[in-house]
């Protein structure tokens, strides 16, 4: 086991380096000339191609592309992103808060959805085509339909206007992280609920199941059996979630005046705040990397067999 | 096997449930107001830096922090952290008595001493400041007593305590919160003089300022003011109706953050007044003359949109009326502006005319017009957090196209089309006059600050005339001759229309019922809460 | 043929199916369609109500909202279909070469895949709008960007399967070449497949385009689309509600439709598509349903 950690882990370096190469190539594309970007931030009223210059070379932006390139993974390693083009601060002191905000409004809906993916998907793959299994998926399927601003707007409308029981936004109290998480829940437990479905479903069809009933095992035994595999599946998918909709709650913080990492994406967006968008993806695309680890490495310590994949 | 994937599972869920169990530590704040005690404001846009000598910060919030020398007041200059002061026979020095019984918010005493490190700092950042001309003026400050301080300056400049009474940035900060003698790269805290101190801060969340009861002035009845970080429009609109912010008011932007049918419904409902100022400014379409080669170069493009925006449509329907029709940069009632200038109204044929004769062409069968391959197209950039600067661009991209011209909408943050008018990057955007303090002095001045208004000015023919104008109108202690030059200047602007006038804005606060003591001060970009008091 | 009667069967298919197909004649036809210019722009009629001339009533610049949102149709359903074609389009060239030839094409190409999907989609989106500036363009191109790489792993592993089967190793064997192996046999048998993966993404993308518009970062003025016209409506959204209805309902409708078409084409042609032919390849469920849950962002 040890050493596969050590050697999943190894896999995902490189991953790292060339996710972190794109994302400063990607920064040196952007249509302004990074130096003048600087200035502009500074407010330096005239801009003449002599600062500029100035600028550049203060910047190390005369050097080779590489060594540009290695600095600037050295000081992301060490959580400097550079400052803010609008405000000046440290980019870190920006997205860390906010990456913060997200993450708990992220893991609160993860654990809402694993809850009713898990529950409705064990519970329709157990009565596969049957009513109930096709009105959960019919309601599935309309639900996820459903644009995410949309719901939010119709939550608000009537939990916090009608019936005055909820906040309207902000981040003040536990009960302003409610609406957001349902209207995240919502809009994401129908895939995975599908997911689990159908993978219950595939179990239920294996030999196993067959041979267990076969050999006269109680049926509730054998859901057992079929349940402890089926989340080995859940478990891997939840982990994928987690950075999935780290990197998806934009819409509803917009909505909810949520101080975090979607909120403050459009701003600097809108105010081409260009450190911190850059921060911003490398951020996300690492922590998506890193929870693909780490759930590859929790599937394997559940399923031995695995481990001889690499 | 299953052992261990239950503990892993286990110890999945409890570390998720321990994380998110953080997020209960500021579950204290209450979402409701408490009524009748404090003020809670929806602000779009986070307060930000609140280095007063630099410029990203909210200006409301500075405005309580921070004190000027001297006040702008209807009345005219007042005293304000100055007591008295005088001006020397040819008006280059200026000595001001400080009050005595001043002190920062950390407890340090307001001396002369004090004033003279502020001045120093903003001074010793004069690139970021020549918008404002007095910083190109300021020759030395001397501290001639310990309440007694002497501005010498290289010319006389009649503005110049005008320009000290303003917002930013000669305000004084506690000589404590300098990092390193300097404010230009950070403060270390925000200690001002002035009404409420800051004391929390969450970014993009909320800001609470709370009475500073050692005012020089008698602490404010109004005792917390917080600021919240609400999108505008419909989001502050219902936590306005919960009571989850009770006054919101006009921004530095001159956005509101509700429209105005969103603030007769309040009204209506009992709980909230309205309150609106006279009008205070000119919100206007600035055009960048000096892109040459560019359609917006031609003052015949630039005149034909002057001709094509419907005002009255804008201030009835739009605005419901509450503010009305602009026909010039400065409304009459402006100092020195009371001038003659050719009235262009709302008229889509001379509109046209004017660009056939300038040889924009409207070729058969297409939409837009050329003028030798160029196709007459423009980008015009509004606030992203103003709904009816929205509005009003899609309804002028509207009846410029009728013209046959093409007009793209951008919307973006303010930082951001501030970082563009400064730097010459647009073709049109929307802006507003500074307001009556600083109007015509101070944006007129900024006409020539490459920080502000250069580039819409710079690419007239008659910018060399128009810039030695202003230069002479700021320094000319003749009352005649200034009038004269203002004229001047106000016409040849108005004729290059450089500068398309839309409405006249006023600050509105929307505010309880039983807040009393609502004023407004000669600047937009300030409120004096200190006023405030709840009945 | 065979398939259409299939769906023609289940009737919900068989209505999801008329509202995709009539939404798409009335995007392309929009102008016939729509009772009014969608740009007209007449303050008179600011918010009214809804009328005989003007059925779902008039926006804040008193333009149509029936013609708006029928010319919306293109944005948000036609060009996120284009953009959908085209990552389907080099998917599909990608994986069948990946799949059919092995070896080291195949390691390479799935090594790029790897590093594509290691950018969660929206961020990846938010990035490419951060780059190139807001607009609808530059979402569809962050698609193209996103979704190839996902498209060419799901076919692959689709192709793989199929040209292990024995008829392919038989034309192999008869000398036949590579590329008419791929059209006659692999191509007509693994297209089903391509068709169930796309029409599950369309739903998700006009959803995402939907939401980007929604924050002021797609489509720019004047132009109509659905999430823009709600982003218009949601200036309004308590105090005139109904606004935000028409475009949202559309929304739900048109994508619900294509969701529940999706599935039952994917009944239609397997029951158990995605999970029983991945293990055949000896691969775990729970790596492909990991697959499925990634195609989420």
């Amino acid at each position: 086991m040890g050493s596969y950690i050590i050697k999943r882990s190894l896999i995902s370096i490189p991953l790292l380096l060339i996710i972190s190469f794109l994302t400063f190539v990607l920064n040196n594309l952007s249509p302004l000339d990074p130096a003048e970007v600087v200035l502009y931030a500074q407010g330096v009223p005239k801009i003449t191609d002599e600062l500029i210059t100035e600028t550049k070379a203060a910047l190390g932006m005369d050097q080779p592309f590489l060594i540009r390139y290695l600095k600037w993974f050295v000081s992301c390693l060490q959580l400097d992103f550079g400052n803010s083009y609008v405000t000046g601060k440290p980019v870190w002191s920006l997205l860390g808060p906010a990456f913060l905000n997200t993450l708990k409004l992220t893991l609160l809906s993860v654990i809402a959805i694993i809850a009713f993916s898990i529950g409705l998907g064990v519970i329709c793959a157990l009565r596969e085509g049957k009513w109930m299994d096709k009105s959960v998926r019919g309601v599935s399927f309309f639900l996820t339909s459903m644009p995410s601003y949309w719901l939010a707007a119709l939550m608000v409308w009537y939990f916090s206007v009608k019936l005055d029981l909820l906040p309207t936004s902000g981040m003040d109290s536990y009960k302003s992280y409610v609406l957001p998480v349902i209207v995240i829940t919502i809009s994401f437990a129908g895939v995975y609920f599908r997911i689990i479905r159908s993978a219950m479903i595939s179990n239920l069809n294996e030999d196993y199941v067959l041979y267990g009933r076969a050999c006269g095992l109680p049926e509730k035994k054998i859901t057992m059996h079929i349940l402890r595999n089926s989340l080995q599946v859940a478990i891997s998918v939840f982990c994928m979630a987690i950075p999935i909709i780290l990197g998806s709650t934009v819409v509803v913080e917009n909505i909810f005046a949520w101080p975090g990492l979607g909120t403050l994406s459009v701003n600097s967006i809108l105010s081409r705040d260009f450190p911190i968008i850059q921060a911003y993806v490398l951020v996300l695309a690492a922590a998506f990397v890193l929870f693909n680890t780490v759930s590859d490495i929790i599937n394997a310590a559940m399923n031995p067999k695995l481990r001889k994949d690499l | 096997m299953s052992r261990k994937m239950v503990v892993i599972l286990f110890a999945f869920i409890v570390s998720i449930v321990l994380l998110a169990g953080c997020s209960g530590g500021n579950a204290a704040k209450t979402g409701a107001t408490d009524q009748g005690k404090e003020l809670v404001y929806a602000t779009a846009k986070d307060i930000n830096d609140m280095n007063p000598h630099l410029y990203p910060g909210s200006l409301p919030a500075q405005g309580m922090i921070y004190e000027s020398l001297v006040e702008n007041t209807e009345d005219g200059i007042k005293p304000l952290l100055a007591e008295s002061w005088n001006i020397s026979d040819d008006g280059k020095v200026y000595t001001f008595q400080l009050r005595k019984d001043v002190n920062f918010h950390d407890g340090e005493p307001f001396n002369a001493e004090a004033v003279k490190k502020n001045i120093e700092a903003v001074q010793s950042n004069a690139s970021k400041h020549s918008w404002i001309k007095l910083s190109t003026k300021i020759m030395s400050c001397t501290v001639r007593d310990e309440f007694t301080i002497e501005l010498v300056l290289s010319e006389p400049y009649y503005p110049t305590l005008l320009e000290l009474s303003m917002t930013r940035p000669y305000v004084f900060i506690s000589p404590k919160s300098f990092i390193n003698g300097e404010t230009k790269d950070g403060v270390s805290g925000y200690n001002g003089t002035g009404p409420y101190k800051l004391t929390e801060h969450k970014t993009d969340q909320y800001a609470t300022f709370e009475a500073n009861e050692n005012y020089w002035g008698g602490a404010p009845n109004v005792k917390k003011i917080t600021a919240k970080v609400l999108p505008a429009g419909e989001t502050t609109f219902l936590a306005l109706q919960k009571g989850e912010v009770n006054f919101v008011f006009t921004d530095d932007r001159g956005a509101d953050s509700i429209d105005v049918e969103a603030m007769n419904q309040l009204a209506d409902s009992g709980d909230y007044q309205i309150i609106r100022s006279e009008p205070m400014n000119t919100k206007m379409i600035v055009a960048n003359s000096s892109k040459t080669g560019h359609p917006v170069h031609d003052t015949a493009v630039r005149e034909a949109i002057w001709y094509s925006i419907d005002r009255e449509t804008i201030s009835k329907k739009i605005f419901n009326g509450t503010e009305t029709a602009a026909d010039a940069l400065f409304s009459s009632n402006v100092n020195y502006a009371n001038v003659e200038l050719k009235k262009r109204g709302y008229d889509l044929e001379t509109a046209k005319k004017i660009l056939e004769e300038a040889g924009w062409i409207l070729e058969s069968g297409s939409e837009v017009r050329t003028k030798a391959g160029n196709k007459l197209a423009m980008k015009l950039y509004y606030d992203a957090n103003s709904s009816t600067q929205k509005t009003q661009a899609e309804f002028i991209q509207n009846t410029l196209k009728k013209i046959g011209a093409q007009l793209e909408l951008t919307g973006e943050e303010s930082s951001s089309i501030a970082n563009r008018r400064s730097t010459g990057d647009y073709d049109l955007l929307f802006n507003q006059t500074w307001g009556l303090a600083y109007d015509p002095q101070s944006t007129i001045s900024a006409f020539t600050s490459e920080s502000s208004y250069y580039h819409t000015t710079s690419g007239i023919a008659k910018a060399t005339e128009l810039y030695k104008k202003i230069d002479e109108v700021l320094v000319s202690a003749d009352e005649k001759t200034r009038k004269s030059l203002y004229a001047d200047i106000l016409t040849i602007v108005h004729d290059e229309a450089v500068f398309i006038p839309i409405t006249n804005g006023s600050v509105t606060v929307v505010a309880p019922k039983s807040l009393q003591g609502i004023s407004f001060k000669q600047t937009q970009y300030e409120l004096p809460f200190e006023r405030m008091h709840f009945e | 043929m065979k398939l259409f009667k299939l769906i023609w069967k289940d009737k919900l298919a068989a209505i999801s199916l008329s509202i995709i197909a009539v939404t798409i004649i009335a995007g392309i036809f929009a102008p016939l369609f729509a009772p009014h210019d969608p740009a007209e722009v007449n303050m008179e009629l600011r918010f009214a109500p809804s009328s005989w001339e003007y059925l779902l009533g008039n926006d804040h610049l008193g333009r149509c909202i029936l013609s708006r949102l029928i010319y919306g149709i293109r944005p948000s359903v036609l060009w996120v279909f284009v953009a959908l074609a085209i990552s389907v389009g080099i998917g599909a060239i990608l994986g069948f070469v990946a799949g059919y030839f092995r070896g080291k094409t195949d390691a390479f190409v799935m090594r790029v895949c790897d590093v594509m999907l290691s950018f969660p989609g929206y961020v990846m989106i938010l990035a490419v709008i951060g780059i190139l500036g807001v607009g609808l363009e530059n979402i569809l191109i962050a698609f193209v960007i996103m979704k190839w790489a996902w498209f060419a792993r799901i076919i692959r592993t689709s192709v793989m399967q199929y040209a292990e089967a024995d008829y392919v190793k038989f034309s192999k064997a008869l000398g036949v070449s590579n590329i008419k192996i791929i059209m006659k046999h692999i191509v007509p048998v693994a297209l089903p497949d391509v068709a169930v993966i796309s029409s599950s993404s369309f739903g998700s993308m006009i959803l995402q385009l939907s939401g980007f518009s929604f924050l002021g970062l797609g489509i720019q003025a004047p132009n109509a689309e659905w999430g823009m016209m709600l982003n218009e409506a949601r200036e309004v959204m308590f105090s005139r509600p109904e606004i935000m209805l028409a475009p949202g309902l559309t929304i739900i409708i048109v994508v619900s439709a294509i969701n529940f078409l999706s599935d039952s084409l994917q009944v239609a042609l397997d029951p158990k598509l995605m999970t029983s032919k991945h293990k055949l390849q000896g691969q775990t469920v729970a790596s492909s349903a990991k697959l499925q849950g990634k195609e989420v962002a």
